[in-house]
């Protein structure tokens, strides 16, 4: 069965893009809009093995909903990918501390993200 | 630079290092147990066969490998250095420097004959290496991998040790899925776990991780793609990557001919790719933990502790830095000339002198007095640049020297003599050009000593003295004059035996009375030989002759002492420079004559009262000296008168002295040296010819030869009397 991620982001244009590549690999794709439909995601019925979330999004951020994944029995030790700017060294840190280990850089490569998601979640 | 100058460059470099490699090589014989021998030894293989690929030089690099590989074992302590295996790199050393010298004539290397000479050579290294090294497994590499993996490690496998970090699980990141992606770049070969942290089960937490484990992959991707697999984990896991033993050389490569000016080892290896950044900074890190001063690990260590790096590439790059460091400080003091270019300004200084010396006349003869002041500036400034470019050609006799090393041990070999050579003098400077040309006849002077003059060993403890023989070779400066010796404390030259030969061979009537040095100069007379065996050494057609004949076109000479039962000295006298000399110009009748400056000591007048006293003999007395002089005007047969006032130029040379009479004592003259055509060759006396300020020609005098005839002259006279009064 394939494996699903949600892909988290305010932006319809990158969401989009990721989804298109990580279905091309096989992948499920579930997507959200901020933190809020994420978790709101996260409740329903599908299973999902991996997040990839922005920093930067209304209603709750990324970091935000780091720390409230990690509190999901379910999806405790999910591995969530985050996304930052180059610029965005101590939203960085404060992801890190809560439990966010795998960034990725924007602007990137379809291929780019790919090969962080096959490294936490081989299809 | 273009490619053919480049090669220029690596033959000389080559030839340097095999000169290097040689010396090792001896030295490891005495004193085996020393790494750093070995080490500047593979270093000097490796330098050879990593240039060597970058011309194409494929035989070179797979020949030169075989050695490296022998040696690496060696230096790595796998192997036992023996008498055998030094035997086997010398002559690998000397087959490398065959390749290098048909490189050098032809361009290209090796033809078939070398080439099977090579194969066998190469087999032999092989087998000496066995089934030692098979494969060549890090000897750092960790066992369990081959153990517990069950896979087959060879050479051409990357060994990860991962300790995945206590919070991974909780970090959302699984061990599994890394190593799922890890099998994206690469074969996973071996794969074992372990863990060493893990706890009792009661005090085990369920969300901590306690997993290590080794993998070994099979890959072409490189150190940094690896590492980049490992990415997320960076901070929650040890990790390290310890690069296989097929990429090594590789590595080693990268890290010789590194050119970057780093100079810290840690940027060489990074450079050259055998570590990354990241692990350099973790070991500078565990560096800078394990405190200051004595504690202080080096950088090297720590990354071979860590199995980061294989310590063969540290120890590359610790030579790179080394040589980084020494070549900056080189770098200033030393340039690479090429001898002709020396050799062309000599001869430029040369006409210079002369084109000078006739400016000078030209001055003196205007009788205009600021001319004269400024040309005789000019050749003040001749003077100093034509010292100075001489001195450029200077090069210490030394490294010729050195080469009798390897002589001494294989020909004492070969004798079955333990012969030990002594050297003194290394620094002694001379004209490169004889420094060239004195090589062979010096080889051959000592493969006589040894041959002949030290006796084996049974015969030298029956005569007390110690089992191994010396051969001793020294040089030094004597009045403008280079003295070599080439000294043995064997059994000496046997005078009855030369004598009897030199009779039988009719080079000496029977009746002659002759004196120990003249006996002994015998053995210099063409086809003279007195070994009563003649061993494969001495039989070789080069004969004492030649030796003499060579030393003589040096304007030089050669004599011999030597004392039966204790030893026999052979000196060699050669002149400083074969291009200019400083001379003091002389005349008789129309002739113009230069002797050479060093060899005169005073200058007399030969008064009426002087020659009367001596009652017709050609003799003076010096100060209460007896002084033999000659009179050249006789000597070379001048028609004409003797002048009204006679001069005496007293010379010395070899501890004797004579007098030579000349009409005019002209003074110091800077004399270019010009060969004698062969037409004078055979003239006694002179020993070659140079061009006045006048555009005269001059000739100059050879004083050891008319001391040695005025000397011989007097004495044979003073017989002749003395048998005549009887």
């Amino acid at each position: 069965m394939a494996k699903t991620v949600l892909v988290v982001d305010d932006s319809a244009s990158l969401r989009q893009v990721v989804s298109i590549a990580l279905k091309g690999a096989g992948y499920d794709v579930l997507e959200a809009s901020d933190g809020k439909d994420a978790l709101s995601k996260l409740a329903g019925q599908q299973r999902v093995h991996l997040i990839i979330s922005d920093v930067n999004m209304p209603n709750m951020d990324g970091i935000a909903l780091v720390k409230a994944v990690k509190q999901l029995a379910q999806y405790k030790f999910t591995p969530i990918i985050m996304l930052t700017t180059e610029s965005q060294e101590e939203k960085k840190r404060e992801g890190q501390a809560a439990g966010a280990k795998a960034w990725v850089v924007k602007p990137f490569q379809p291929a780019q993200m790919l090969a962080a998601v096959s490294k936490l979640l081989p299809a | 630079m273009n490619l053919d100058q480049a090669l220029q460059t690596y033959i000389e470099e080559s030839r340097a290092l095999l000169a290097d490699m040689e010396a090792h090589l001896l030295r490891l014989e005495r004193e085996p147990a020393e790494p750093d021998t070995l080490n500047a030894l593979f270093r000097a293989a490796h330098t050879i066969k990593g240039s060597a690929g970058l011309f194409g030089l494929d035989p070179i690099v797979s020949f030169t490998h075989g050695v490296e590989n022998l040696l690496d074992c060696l230096r790595a302590g796998e192997m036992l250095l023996s008498g055998e295996i030094v035997e086997l790199l010398l002559r690998a050393r000397d087959h490398m420097s065959l390749l290098i010298a048909t490189v050098a004539e032809a361009g290209e290397a090796a033809g078939a004959d070398l080439r099977a000479q090579g194969d066998a050579l190469e087999r032999a290294l092989r087998e000496t290496l066995g089934g030692d090294v098979a494969g060549g497994v890090p000897a750092q590499a960790p066992d369990p991998v081959i153990a517990s993996g069950g896979g087959q490690i060879d050479g051409d496998v990357w060994q990860i040790s991962l300790a995945f970090g206590g919070e991974v699980l909780r970090n959302g990141l699984d061990p599994i899925s890394f190593i799922r992606h890890l099998a994206t770049i690469g074969e996973i070969v071996a794969f074992s776990t372990h863990c060493p942290d893990m706890p009792p089960l009661a005090e085990m937490d369920p969300e901590s991780c306690y997993l290590a484990c080794e993998i070994g992959l099979k890959t072409g991707a490189d150190k940094r793609a690896i590492e980049d697999v490992f990415d997320f984990m960076r901070d929650d896991c040890e990790l390290h990557i310890m690069p296989p033993a097929s990429l090594l050389p590789a590595s080693l490569e990268r890290i010789t001919h590194a050119r970057g000016p780093e100079d810290r080892v840690g940027d060489i290896l990074v450079e050259a790719e055998v570590v990354t950044a990241r692990e350099v900074d973790a070991a500078l890190a565990r560096q800078e933990a394990a405190g200051a001063g004595e504690a202080r690990p080096a950088l090297g260590e720590v990354l071979i502790h860590q199995g980061d790096a294989p310590k063969a590439a540290v120890d590359a790059a610790l030579a790179k830095q080394r040589e980084i460091r020494e070549h900056k400080v080189a770098e200033a003091r030393f340039i690479r000339v090429h001898a002709d270019k020396l050799d062309a300004l000599i001869n430029l200084v040369g006409e210079l002198v002369i084109a000078g010396a006739s400016a000078a006349l030209i001055a003196r003869r205007a009788n205009d007095a600021a001319l004269v002041e400024a040309s005789s500036v000019v050749s003040r400034l001749v003077e100093e640049i034509r010292d100075n470019a001489l001195t450029l050609r200077m090069v210490e006799i030394g490294e010729t020297f050195n080469r009798f090393h390897r002589v001494v041990r294989d020909v004492a070999r070969e004798l079955g003599k333990d012969i030990a050579l002594e050297i003194r003098g290394a620094e002694t400077e001379l004209d490169k050009t004889v420094v060239e040309k004195i090589a062979d006849p010096l080889t051959h002077l000592v493969r006589n000593a040894m041959d002949h003059g030290i006796e084996p060993a049974e015969t030298r403890i029956a005569r007390g003295k110690p089992a191994r023989g010396t051969v001793l070779l020294s040089a030094h400066h004597d009045s403008g004059s280079i003295v070599i010796e080439v000294q043995d404390d064997g059994g000496g030259l046997n005078r009855e035996r030369i004598l009897r030969k030199a009779v039988e061979r009719g080079l000496v009537a029977p009746s002659a009375t002759l004196s120990d040095p003249e006996v002994f100069n015998l053995i210099f007379e063409p086809g003279f030989s007195t070994a009563e065996q003649v061993t494969n050494l001495s039989g070789r057609g080069v004969g004492m002759d030649v030796v003499r004949r060579n030393i003589e076109a040096l304007r030089g000479s050669v004599e011999i002492a030597s004392r039966e039962g204790t030893g026999t000295t052979i000196r060699i006298r050669l002149p400083l420079t074969l291009a200019i000399i400083d001379g003091f110009l002389t005349r008789v009748g129309a002739a113009s004559f230069v002797i050479p400056l060093d060899m005169v000591l005073e200058c007399l007048e030969l008064t009426a009262q002087s020659t009367a006293a001596a009652r017709g003999r050609a003799y003076i007395d010096l100060r209460g000296e007896v002084l033999p002089f000659i009179r050249l005007r006789e000597h070379f047969q001048q028609d004409g008168d003797a002048a009204r006032r006679e001069n005496v130029v007293v010379v010395h040379c070899a501890g004797r002295k004579a007098g030579l009479v000349v009409d005019e004592l002209l003074g110091e003259h800077q004399t270019v040296i010009k060969p004698l055509g062969k037409l004078f060759q055979n003239i006694q006396g002179i020993s070659g010819s140079t061009i006045l300020g006048s555009g005269e020609v001059a000739l100059i005098l050879d004083v050891p030869s008319l001391l040695q005839r005025t000397i011989s002259q007097e004495a044979s006279a003073l017989a002749a009397l003395t048998d005549g009064a009887r």
